[in-house]
């Protein structure tokens, strides 16, 4: 069966705010998509098209290649599981899961079938009549994800459903979710606001930020290739280096970074001699030097975190107010350092990306 | 002794007299019932009797009275809260303007003398022809304990977590399968509290009803009659047996309502342990 | 508006919650009150007159009041004897409402509650009778009082406005100790004893922390406090005598002694000017808003 999701250049805007600017996406059968951003970036407006508790202002919302524009949120092949996760307090376990077909008009015994096997599923079968109050925040959260399976959904609808949980229980859901998503070869679209819930789970991501859809990539490409200024900030930690454009060779271009001298790294688009752009260079892919040289530059150590097997740094080049990230791997040649000292880092050209920027964005 | 002391007595000794107070009347009230004195009194004490149940009980005044009274109410009942939820659910959804102004309308009967409200309907109604009896009384009682149910509904209402109706909604029930399932059942507890205090607040009601009672008497009427026309021991007799009747409901509404109270709190703790 | 209601609730249950209300707001609540008023501004005319060319609007039915001197009189004292009525529930309930909120541990303050809210659920007539019994002539209280030596003769307490009085703060006390006691309560506990911890004394506290807080609730209680005893008619009907009359047995007495429902009419939307009056007084004096008052 086709579950597949597309957007065909929706667009919402509530009285003057466009809460998400035209958007253009497809979400194939079977795919774990995430959509992943800081709140307020329209992440929550998308789902609740794909919902039908919103109808969008422009462009179709199609699901299995169906036009979407007339049915109600009740009629449409989906089901979500919801930030709080909205179980009926007054009702038992049993009869949470059984909702969606009961109102749907399926006997009690057919129910019951498919509540027992959604119980097994979630491994709480012995949850079966107790009441909601009495669950524990895992508990709920499979019985949630038990209820919302109930109805054959075509398209899972996931609202940042682990963010009620403690770390532990978090990490482990998150296994679990993808776990189910494996077996039942649903279509997951996951709302979340944390990149490593985004990046573990997901097939695809996409990065939103004040209601654009920035990029859209499997997790290794959106790490290693971010498309925007944002996603390169977003996603995962990173330094980011102003400075403009003084010479370019194919992908790999100089930065002119003032203080900190020439840069170069590897630009994923145009650009042009005077443009000012942004150099982003990963903690991880920051080296130490023993001596200048091309792509370095030196800074005064602020912190020290060690942390095993990495060593966290925080230092500031010299003659700036900024600061910069770094982790080297905690081997013989750390033993010198101390805050206070002085630092010369280095890194590839082809580590770092350089895009069209200006140092507020 | 300190002034802290003093002031923790003192404060103490306020409260006793302030219950004695609020008991007293009442007491002497029920006791005067048992004396066998034509005029309802504690002194001086003439005798114990139960004689003044036996004449309340033969008196076919009163057992009309008590069932236009109970008529009345039931017949409030059927009306003020159907539209108390509806204002609750109203007020709850409507975002916009003029929602304040319709939310002063709706609190205006509360703060309206009982006899403006009583004379007002009179005056409406009998411009379309009704005149005052059974039916106007329960329209001019409906008026403001509507307004009181509404109140009590909309407490609860505020507590409501919409998305538990978009839950319900995205599994495919229809909007009036999510009211009956969903929303109506979370409100049957203030629904039926509210239930409760319109009844007694139509039983006990003598303001708007002495307008609008046309030539029919409900119970409170008839108690106001007889203590200025015909007082007798008798009328304390009545006067105890609501009394037990309203503590004894009162009693069971405050048990039920912190037995209620005492399970969510238990629940919560629990469900916080197993988190 | 029906958008609104009908996205959440569907088309049926939406025309079912609008046509309640509007029967209510509509019929019950805003056009009998409408139709007083027009009432109030025609002459009392026999049937067949009525839309005839006699039937025009006039303000006479109010200048009734100014020209009949005892009216005024039963007015001003009515009104008067309600202010006087609040204060005393008010200085009766404020350290009971203190005492119950903040000193007072729980189950004490359960207890309390239990204990106040069973005559709140008791009828009005029936707390005003029992009054009517303690203060008669040969009740209990006159018998106390003899028996103690204090008076030489019975009093009568039901011959004057004293008795009405009484039997008013009685009635109407727990309107003022709940909207009291829920102000008070919702104060930090840590506020009180900041204020004592620099120095403040106990009454400087209640005068600048407690009662400043408290607001909204000893609004709330006088408005209720006051809007019930100026309309009431049960207590100066079983507490009065014929010689201390209220405002409201004047209006009673227009619609079935006189007759004369135009000049009720009236009377009774002068008896609404003064509650509202008060209303908008208390809130001004107070600050409040009326989202405070309903609670």
């Amino acid at each position: 069966m086709d579950s597949s999701v597309h957007l065909d250049n929706v667009m919402m805007q509530f009285d003057n705010f466009v809460a998400v600017q035209k958007t253009d996406l497809k979400i194939e059968s079977g795919e774990f998509f995430s959509f992943l951003g800081p709140s307020g970036c329209g992440k929550t407006t998308i789902l609740n098209m794909i919902s039908g508790f919103l109808d969008p202002t422009e462009g179709t919302v199609r699901i299995g290649g169906e036009d979407m524009r007339r049915v109600s949120a009740n009629k449409r092949p989906t089901s979500m599981i919801f930030q709080n996760l909205a179980l009926f307090p007054l009702m038992t376990v049993a009869e949470n899961i059984e909702f969606g077909l009961e109102v749907r008009g399926i006997k009690k015994a057919e129910r019951r079938k498919v509540s027992d096997r959604l119980l097994n599923l979630v491994a709480l079968p012995e949850c079966r009549d107790k009441r909601i109050s009495d669950l524990s925040g895992g508990q709920k959260q499979r019985i949630a994800i038990a209820r919302a399976l109930a109805v054959e959904p075509r398209v899972l609808l996931l609202d940042e459903p682990l963010s009620a949980l403690d770390l532990k229980l978090r990490q482990h859901m998150r296994t679990e979710l993808k776990e189910i998503q494996r077996k039942t070869g649903i279509t997951f679209i996951y709302i979340t606001h944390d990149q490593g819930e985004a990046l573990t789970m997901s097939d695809r991501v996409g990065v939103m930020s004040a209601g654009k859809l920035q990029q859209v990539a499997d997790p290794v490409t959106l790490y290693r290739a971010p498309a925007t200024p944002f996603a390169a900030s977003f996603v995962g930690e990173n330094n980011r280096i102003a400075g403009k454009v003084i010479a370019m060779d194919g992908k790999r271009t100089t930065l002119d970074c003032g203080v900190l001298g020439q840069l170069s790294g590897t630009s994923v688009h145009d650009l042009s001699v005077g443009e000012s752009a942004l150099l982003f260079i990963r903690p991880e892919l920051l080296n130490r030097r023993t001596e200048m040289t091309e792509n370095c530059f030196t800074a005064k150590i602020q912190e020290l975190n060690f942390e095993g097997a990495y060593l966290m740094m925080e230092a500031t080049p010299i003659n700036t107010q900024s600061t910069i990230r770094a982790q080297l791997l905690s081997d013989v040649n750390i033993g010198d350092l101390a805050t206070g000292n002085q630092v010369i880092f280095g890194f590839d050209a082809q580590d770092a990306i350089i895009m069209s920027g200006k140092s507020d964005v | 002794m300190s002034s802290q002391n003093i002031l923790k007595w003192g404060i103490r000794f306020y409260i006793t007299l302030f219950f004695l107070y609020l008991f007293t009347p009442l007491i002497i009230m029920s006791a005067a019932t048992f004396n066998d004195s034509r005029f309802p009194t504690i002194s001086p004490w003439r005798g114990t009797t139960l004689k003044w149940f036996e004449e309340l009980w033969n008196d076919s005044g009163m057992w009309q009275a008590l069932s236009n009274s109970a008529i009345i109410a039931a017949g409030v009942l059927a009306i003020a809260v159907p539209i108390g939820v509806a204002c609750a659910l109203f007020l709850s959804t409507y975002r916009g303007g003029g929602k304040n102004f319709i939310y002063g309308l709706m609190l205006s009967p509360l703060l309206t003398p009982g006899v403006i409200i009583g004379i007002s309907t009179l005056i409406f109604w009998r411009s379309m022809g009704v005149s005052g009896g059974i039916f106007l009384t329960i329209i001019a009682q409906t008026t403001f304990i509507a307004a009181y149910v509404m109140l009590m509904i909309l407490a609860r209402m505020q507590r409501f977590d919409r998305t538990l109706e978009n839950a319900a909604f995205s599994l495919g029930a229809t909007h009036l399968q999510v009211f009956r399932r969903i929303t109506l059942p979370y409100l049957m507890p203030a629904i039926l509290s509210a239930g409760v205090i319109a009844f007694l607040q139509s039983f006990e009601n003598y303001n708007t009803t002495l307008f609008v009672k046309g030539y029919d008497t409900t119970l409170t009427v008839y108690i106001a009659s007889k203590v200025r026309t015909g007082l007798t021991p008798a009328v304390n007799a009545l006067g105890l047996i609501l009394i037990v009747i309203t503590v004894l409901l009162a009693a069971i509404y405050e048990i039920k309502r912190r037995h209620e109270a005492r399970a969510a709190e238990q629940k919560a703790a629990l469900a916080d342990t197993a988190n | 508006m029906f958008k609104q209601l009908s996205d959440r609730f569907g088309p049926m249950v939406a025309i079912g919650i609008l046509l309640l209300m509007l029967l209510w707001l509509v019929m019950l609540v805003v056009l009998p009150q409408v139709l007083m008023i027009d009432y109030s501004l025609r002459p009392n005319l026999p049937p067949s007159q009525i839309g005839g060319p006699n039937d025009n609007y006039t303000l006479s039915n109010y200048v009734t009041l100014f020209n009949n001197q005892i009216h005024q009189t039963i007015f001003f004292k009515t009104i008067w004897s309600s202010v006087l009525v609040t204060v005393c529930t008010l200085i009766v309930c404020y350290p009971l409402a203190y005492y119950l909120a903040k000193v007072a541990t729980p189950r004490q303050a359960a207890l309390c509650v239990l204990l106040l809210i069973i005559p709140f659920w008791i009828n009005e007539i029936l707390r005003t009778f029992s009054w009517f019994i303690i203060l008669s002539y040969r009740g209990p209280l006159n018998a106390l009082l003899l028996g103690m030596g204090f008076i030489d003769r019975p009093i009568r307490f039901l011959s004057g406005d004293g008795g009405v009085i009484i039997g008013m703060v009685y009635a109407y006390i727990l309107f003022m100790v709940f909207p009291l006691y829920n102000a008070i309560e919702s104060l930090d506990g840590n506020q009180i004893k900041a204020a004592r911890n620099l120095g403040s004394g106990w009454i400087r506290t209640h005068y600048r922390i407690i009662i400043p807080h408290a607001k909204p609730g000893i609004a709330t209680g006088c408005i209720m406090v006051f809007m019930l005893s100026a309309g009431s008619y049960a207590v100066p009907a079983l507490l009065g005598s014929p010689g201390s009359r209220w405002f409201t047995q004047i209006i009673y007495n227009w619609f079935f002694e006189g007759g004369d429902w135009n000049q009720g009419a009236a009377y009774a939307f002068i008896l609404l000017l003064l509650c509202i009056g008060f209303i908008v007084l208390v809130m001004r004096l107070f600050k409040v808003g009326l989202g405070d008052i309903a609670r």
